[in-house]
């Protein structure tokens, strides 16, 4: 356990260089029209999830879709393949996510304020609150809006370190338990379920992009 | 599997990469390889059917085949179980948490594999015939869009051989009610001028048997006038006599 909170920005650079460069040799460019198995499934896949996602912006929020499906696609694949043994995941590193979250959402909310002052000023004060909450209420709303991208970060970095600590811990259990009770080969097991659902790791990129686009959303509109 | 994409990719690469970095900049624009080759991208090269032949899907069957001259059909294996424990007994490879995560990942996506493999290519197959079939009904509809238009347009340049059809039809209405009307007006103008005839005609009639009528009533007047008396009674007298000798002619033959 680590009392400083500069021991959370300690990076491997080397390391992390390869793991961010790697994934994109998973995802080929097809110079064809009809293409193998996987890149005909990873259109598919890339269809179905931005059909969702970009579905509820007029046109000018679609000049966002290139940003958006590049970042599903790094989450994504960088977080799967950072469960294989021996592999690395930059997304555990928060300097990772913060040097994601707070350009993006700062993208999102600076334009707004600019264009769109009032609009998104009356976005701090929910309809049919009484008078004498307004400026409570102002305050708590500024203070959420500031706090997203350290939410978005910390988020993501929470969930896949603590994914992975757990497996590592789970799978040091199982060792030292198989020299003193070789029958608690369940434990294996717990770790497979475990696998499964960090597996859904891949969902954390949905709820990474949703909130970026929920963001988006209210101050395109704004 | 993916050591043949790392190769291939490795080999694309490394002629880019060959003036890559920790050269200096201007050394990188003075040395830099343009095309030497004639690159064509179209048409693009087939697809191969199937992918390489792997063994345990990992090793390609061609290093079993490497393998096979020196050491038959079992050396591969031998080789394999040996250095896994090699590595295990000399500990060079140490079991750690990371090998039990990776025997829990590997039963998973073995499982996976297994399961659903063959369903996820054919869904991809799908997919790309889908795709396929779509391009195909266009260019199909396209076609014969094409070849309607073929039709139909030889159908009005048939149409249009036949059209001196028509125009004669149309000239001999057109003479036949020429012809018509010529004659209805020659008759009207027979008519009027048969009319106008007639009517001098008629009215020289009249006026001749005006005079006739007016001749005789004066001759009857002047003759009338002319009868004397004696010239009455004795004329008078012959005709009775006449009369009785008719009687008696009549009286002499029967009555029919």
């Amino acid at each position: 356990v680590n009392e400083e909170l500069s021991t959370f920005f300690y990076v491997p650079v080397g390391t992390m260089m390869l793991a961010i460069a790697f994934p994109a040799i998973l995802l080929p460019t097809p110079n064809r029209l009809i293409t193998n198995r996987w890149i005909t499934i990873q259109q598919w896949l890339i269809q179905l999830i931005m059909k969702q996602l970009l579905s509820i912006h007029n046109t000018k929020g679609l000049s966002w879709s290139l940003m958006l499906i590049t970042l599903t696609l790094f989450i994504g694949l960088t977080n799967l393949l950072g469960l294989l043994p021996y592999s690395f995941a930059p997304t555990t590193q928060l300097t990772v996510n913060l040097s994601m979250a707070i350009p993006l959402w700062t993208g999102t909310v600076v334009p707004g304020f600019r264009y769109k002052t009032k609009i998104s000023l009356a976005h701090l004060l929910p309809q049919g609150t009484p008078m004498f909450l307004i400026p409570m209420i102002i305050i708590i709303e500024t203070i959420s809006l500031l706090i997203r991208p350290v939410t978005l970060a910390v988020r993501l970095t929470a969930n896949i370190t603590a994914g992975h600590s757990l497996i590592h811990l789970t799978g040091t259990a199982t060792l030292t338990l198989s020299s003193i009770h070789s029958m608690t080969i369940t434990v294996t097991f717990v770790t497979v379920i475990l696998l499964t659902i960090l597996e859904l790791a891949v969902a954390l990129i949905q709820a990474y992009v949703f909130a970026l686009l929920i963001s988006l959303y209210l101050h395109e509109n704004a | 599997m993916l050591s043949r994409v790392v190769l291939s990719a490795a080999a694309t690469a490394a002629s880019s990469l060959k003036n890559a970095a920790f050269i200096g900049p201007g050394v990188i624009q003075a040395t830099r390889i343009f095309h030497t080759g004639q690159p064509s991208l179209a048409p693009v090269p087939p697809l191969p059917e199937y992918g390489g032949k792997v063994r345990f899907g990992l090793i390609p069957e061609e290093f079993f085949q490497l393998l096979y001259p020196k050491t038959g059909v079992t050396g591969p294996y031998v080789l394999g179980t040996g250095l896994i424990l090699y590595f295990l007994s000399k500990e060079i490879y140490v079991i750690t948490s990371e090998t039990v995560s990776g025997a829990a990942l590997a039963v998973l996506v073995i499982y996976a594999v297994k399961k659903y493999g063959a369903v996820i290519g054919q869904f991809a197959d799908k997919l790309s015939e889908e795709k396929i079939a779509r391009l195909e009904e266009f260019k199909q509809s396209c076609i014969r869009y094409a070849e309607d238009g073929i039709d139909f347009e030889k159908e009005k340049q048939a149409v249009v051989q036949k059209r001196h059809y028509l125009f004669d039809v149309q000239r001999n209405n057109i003479a036949m009610a020429f012809e018509v009307a010529y004659r209805e007006r020659l008759h009207t103008v027979y008519r009027e001028v048969k009319n106008r005839l007639d009517y001098h005609i008629s009215v020289q009639n009249m006026m001749r048997r005006k005079e006739q009528e007016h001749m005789i009533n004066w001759l009857e007047k002047k003759v009338v006038q002319s009868i004397s008396a004696q010239q009455e009674k004795e004329t008078i007298a012959k005709c009775i006599e006449d009369l009785k000798l008719l009687a008696k002619k009549a009286q002499a033959q029967p009555v029919m």
